[in-house]
């Protein structure tokens, strides 16, 4: 579904990500890991088109999209959940939302959408009129999930969801990702620190270092804590 | 010939503003747009010392350089708290305050009538009554002040100024003062605008609110812009167009009117041009030319700068029971860790684990909640972060903080420690001491060059380094403060292995020739490959510390590790 | 008594008058982060635009006026496409933004007063009625000052809470790069800000100019009484400006009570330097990221 190939990419003239294959295939959930600085969150902004790719090509669905500006990938149903304040924080849980489907021509999908997030999450329902800052992280989060469901993606790219959360809460944002993913049969790319709950639902793991990617394959050899940590 | 003689004079008046302003927004990067309150400063004094008290000339003018730099102090002391476009905002408030005030108080300043019939100097019992006559005092006078200008801006001072307006945490963490600088050189400014006033008021014989306005800043701006920021070369140059160009509108018949309204669309044009295709101005401030560095300076090894110490493990640093919470949420904790001479101790955990904070604290950039940091048997906790610097305790930072638009040699150059010319009295009366150390320090910087291997970049400027050498060139800058006690954060972070193991040795050495060696890295790798010890942060706590393999190995720290 | 009642009344008005200035100037920093200066000029465009079509083309007050306005709309939108915009595009700091901001707020400036030259402009043929309430003396300019607060901003609540636009605008004031990645096209947004910024701006000139006349200087006081009234209200918030404009209205007024009159436009800057250095978030506001 999503092809990146030789994808080099940093900010001004300092690259981060040296020359990254990654290939998401239709259904998966593609867990990249990686200490801090691997470059994960530049590849990931890179993809989306939030950073220009500096060399390598990327490809959705067959079609080249290095280049597009990230308005045309939102259109075109890649969903990007950034680290941290996913969130418009002075607007409420439902301008949030709504924001969520600025894209979507056909507003008469809407309701029905909103209807399964907040089935998703019953709080957001609950908090509809709140104002976004003033939620808790682990609901900040939901919602930040429930906006990038509202324009039905195909594609979601997430940045860390877990960062800052209690790790009950981690746990339950994981839940939801593999749900979204059982459910509506939606490709997840995902960036993650939390290893432990974030590994149970991955599909394939892709590990990288400085900026390279040194693994590639299935989970379950990483299940070993102490084999990974030689990895990072 | 007379008219061609006053616009001299007039150049050479503005070359005084547009110099001491570029001190001020050039040079240390402090955008308070107030200029013209000075120049007014320095003509009111003038005006009223001679027509109130017959004072004579100089005295009036000493006078106003005085009372300009008591002005200077006060518009910066919001530079101490604010920056960026909240200085400007309140200085162009305190310029406009400042003409109300030569406006409304009409005992002392005349008001709308301004003051009339200056008296004209005399010298020899000749009066400069004319452009002819003045214009030598005026080109005097102006040499002087931008001598005096030159003098601050190429001294270590200046260099000094430099790297904070390139970046204040990281002046402060080479041991620089930056509230003493901000305010030296906001007096500096001042006392050598209001010169121009001084002589302003003397050579038209007539001052009023109306020259020292928010245009006239703009004005003076525009020259600084034109001319180029950070060069006072430029300056001049930027004042000699600006003061000459408007002239040429004289050969066209226009109403005074509409000229004087011409004059103004030219300064504003002349900005946004400027600042559009030439932000750096007709004579930038960077020279590679003048930047080429002499080859063979400098020797092999630190030198002065790492007495040779035992590493013998001794404790130099001990952080005690460290606490420090942000609005409520706790950062650090019960936070102890003993660093030793001669080892390199390195601080691992999962992301937000307060390795930073730890650090923070340390270097005194953080205050702590609770608990004490001795260094060498003395409490450094509560000290300014350059006095901590100064003691010697040294950080860097993740996020490098290069002094950007500054040469790699001025990098090294800023930090090393305990230069004399960084104090005004040593740069203007006793150069010679300036000179000679000067000379041995650009020996030394380079000798900390070589030691990393940059000395072959040492004339280019740090933004154009490649990554891997704006990675040396913060160890350099580390290095280069002398400090005993060395805390690298994220040293090696997004270079690649390769490169990586190139400055492994480097920080080695450091170790084994007496250094006491902290660093914060989330590469294991480098981790296993360069320390001694290392200790195991999480949610704000030591949970463990021990041998790198013992902690890497252990399945309970792996599995926080990753949560 | 009778004296700080009238001043109070006063107080509202001028307090609506730089609410009014404070929101335009505010829907512009929102989602830009630019400092605009020139928002002072592009004032005066608006009044001069109005006096023109009055004076030079015959248009009765309400369709000049609406000339007015669409004249400071054009004027920023293009200061928005022609100056800043290709600033934004090579990444250049704001403190560059600032200045040539102040480069194009000197050149407007000097233009209008070059093309309308220095006197001041009045429309002729208008006398504003007088009514005598008690005490207090207001004129029907004054409450039209005051209505134009109210009309506004209930016009500004109603674009911002349901047009796409003005959603769109809201999202960026909040958080720019998160507007980029629901699919906003900010630079159409950025647009949109300049236009009706500038539209707002040129209500509350045009009201100056049918009160005490147009200058081309007008336009100096006004960018400061916007930055004043945001800054107090805090950055970032539309409330905050109208909070910001009346207080600032009202402690100026007030402070006339004791001090002479000439002094009356300090006591607005006092305040401002007062408040950057004590509390740069503003009274009201949150503190800027």
């Amino acid at each position: 579904m999503l092809e990146a190939t030789g994808v080099a990419a940093g900010y001004g003239r300092k690259r981060i990500v040296h020359g990254v294959d990654l290939a998401v295939g239709k259904g998966e959930i593609v867990l990249v890991l990686g200490h801090n600085g691997a470059g994960k969150t530049t590849l990931m902004r890179t993809l989306f088109g939030l950073l220009p790719a500096a060399e390598g090509t990327i490809r959705y669905e067959g079609r080249d999209i290095a280049g597009r500006r990230p308005a045309e990938n939102v259109a075109d149903g890649i969903a990007f959940i950034p680290q941290g304040h996913g969130i418009f924080r002075t607007l409420s849980v439902r301008d949030n939302l709504d924001l969520g489907a600025f894209v979507e021509p056909d507003k008469s999908l809407l309701p029905e959408r909103l209807d399964t997030v907040f089935r998703m999450f019953p709080i957001l329902k609950e908090r509809a009129s709140q104002i976004g800052g003033t939620l808790s992280g682990g609901q900040q989060q939901m919602l930040a999930i429930g906006m990038a469901l509202m324009h039905a993606p195909r594609l979601v790219i997430l940045d860390e969801p877990s960062i800052g959360l209690a790790p009950n809460l981690v746990d339950k944002v994981m839940e939801a990702i593999a749900y979204i993913n059982r459910t509506m049969g939606t490709t997840i790319l995902m960036v993650e620190q939390n290893v432990k709950y974030s590994l149970p639902i991955a599909s394939r793991v892709a590990v990288l270092k400085t900026g390279r990617k040194i693994y590639d394959g299935p989970p379950d050899p990483l299940h070993d804590r102490v084999e990974l940590m030689k990895l990072f | 010939m007379d008219y061609l003689l006053h616009i001299l004079v007039m150049v050479a008046i503005y070359a005084i503003l547009a110099g001491s302003f570029n001190l001020l927004i050039g040079f240390s990067g402090l955008f308070a747009l107030s200029h013209a309150a000075f120049f007014g400063v320095g003509a009111y004094t003038t005006a009223i010392l001679t027509t109130g008290y017959g004072l004579p000339f100089p005295w009036p003018l000493l006078v106003g350089i005085g009372l300009a730099a008591i002005v200077g102090l006060a518009i910066g002391l919001p530079a101490l708290r604010v920056g960026g476009e909240y200085l400007v905002i309140i200085t162009l408030a305190l310029q406009i305050i400042a003409v109300a005030i030569m406006l409304n108080w009409t005992s002392l300043t005349g008001g709308t009538q301004g003051i009339g019939g200056v008296p004209r100097i005399r010298i020899a019992g000749v009066p400069l009554d004319t452009a002819g006559r003045f214009l030598p005092l005026a080109v005097g006078v102006a040499a002087l002040s931008l001598w005096a200008a030159w003098r601050l801006g190429a001294s270590p001072f200046g260099r000094a100024l430099r790297a904070m307006r390139e970046n204040e945490a990281a002046a402060q963490a080479v041991g620089k003062n930056v509230v003493a600088m901000k305010l030296i050189v906001f007096a500096a400014s001042a006392g050598i605008a209001s010169v121009a006033g001084g002589l302003y008021a003397h050579y038209i014989a007539f001052v009023s609110a109306v020259s020292f306005t928010i245009e006239t800043t703009i004005y003076i701006l525009a020259m600084v812009i034109l001319g180029g920021t950070g060069n006072l070369l430029g300056s001049v140059l930027g004042a000699a167009i600006l003061v000459v160009l408007p002239e040429l509108l004289k050969f066209v018949d226009l109403p005074p009117d509409i000229a004087d309204k011409l004059r103004q669309v030219m300064y504003g044009v002349i900005l946004i041009v400027m600042l559009r295709l030439r932000p750096e101005g007709l004579l930038p401030e960077h020279d590679a030319r003048r930047a080429r560095v002499p080859p063979g300076l400098g020797a092999d090894g630190l030198g002065p700068l790492a007495p040779p110490a035992a590493a013998d493990g001794a404790v130099t640093v001990e952080g005690r029971d460290l606490m420090k919470s942000f609005g409520g949420i706790v950062a650090v904790r019960d936070f102890s860790i003993d660093l030793r001479r001669g080892r390199i101790v390195g601080l691992i955990g999962p992301n937000g684990a307060g390795k930073t904070t730890a650090f923070n604290l340390l270097t005194g950039f953080l205050r702590p909640n609770a608990g004490t940091v001795r260094f060498r048997g003395s409490t450094v906790s509560g000290r300014a972060p350059h006095d901590i610097v100064r003691a010697g305790m040294a950080r860097s930072f993740q996020d490098l903080k290069l002094f950007r638009r500054m040469t790699v040699l001025d990098n090294v150059r800023v930090a090393l420690p305990r230069q004399k010319g960084d104090g005004l009295l040593h740069v203007y009366f006793l150069p010679w001491v300036v000179r000679a150390e000067e000379r041995e320090n650009l020996g030394r910087a380079m000798a900390v060059l070589r030691f990393v291997g940059l000395e072959g970049q040492a004339g280019e400027l740090a933004e154009n380094l490649s990554y891997a050498e704006e990675k040396l060139l913060v160890i350099a800058r580390l290095l280069a403060t002398g400090a005993e006690v060395l805390l690298f954060d994220e040293p090696l972070s997004g270079l690649d292995p390769g490169t990586m193991e190139g400055i492994f040795p480097i920080i080695r050495r450091l170790a084994e020739q007496g250094k006491t060696i902290c660093i914060i890295e989330h590469n294991l790798d480098v981790i296993r490959g360069l320390c001694d010890w290392a200790v195991f942060l999480d949610e704000g706590r030591k949970i463990a510390e021990g041998t790198p393999e013992a902690l890497i190995a252990d399945p309970v720290l792996a599995e926080r590790y990753f949560k | 008594m009778d004296l700080v009642l009238q001043l109070l009344v006063n107080g509202v008005i001028n307090g609506s008058h730089y609410a009014l200035l404070g929101i335009g100037f505010g829907i512009i920093f929102g989602p830009t982060r630019i400092t605009h200066f020139a928002y002072g000029p592009i004032f005066a465009v608006g009044a001069y635009g109005c006096w023109a079509s009055v004076a030079w083309l015959g248009l009765p007050v309400p369709a000049a006026a609406l000339a007015g306005v669409l004249a400071a709309a054009g004027v920023g939108a293009l200061s928005y496409l022609w100056l800043y915009r290709p600033f934004e595009r090579r990444g250049s700091s704001h403190l560059v933004v600032l200045i040539a901001s102040l480069g194009l707020f000197i050149t407007l400036e000097n233009l209008i007063g070059i093309v309308f030259g220095t006197d001041t402009k009045v429309v002729p043929g208008l006398s504003p009625d007088i009514f005598l309430w008690g005490p207090v003396v207001v004129t029907s300019i004054q409450l039209w000052q005051v209505a134009a607060l109210a009309g506004i901003a209930l016009a500004l609540f109603a674009f911002l809470r349901r047009s796409r636009h003005g959603k769109a605008l809201m999202a960026m004031t909040d958080n720019g790069e998160m507007a980029q990645i629901i699919g906003i096209d900010t630079v159409r947004v950025s647009l949109t800000a300049f236009a009706v910024g500038s539209a707002v701006a040129a209500v509350p000139a045009i009201l100056i100019l049918l009160k005490e006349g147009a200058t081309p200087h007008m336009g100096f006081i006004a960018v400061f009484m916007a930055f004043v009234a945001v800054i107090v209200g805090g950055i970032g918030s539309f409330r905050g400006a109208i909070i910001g404009g009346y207080a600032v209205g009202i402690v100026e007024n007030i402070g006339m009570w004791k001090l002479p009159t000439e002094w009356q436009s300090t006591i607005a800057f006092v305040v401002l330097f007062l408040i950057l250095l004590f509390k740069p978030s503003g009274l009201f506001g949150r503190r800027v990221r």
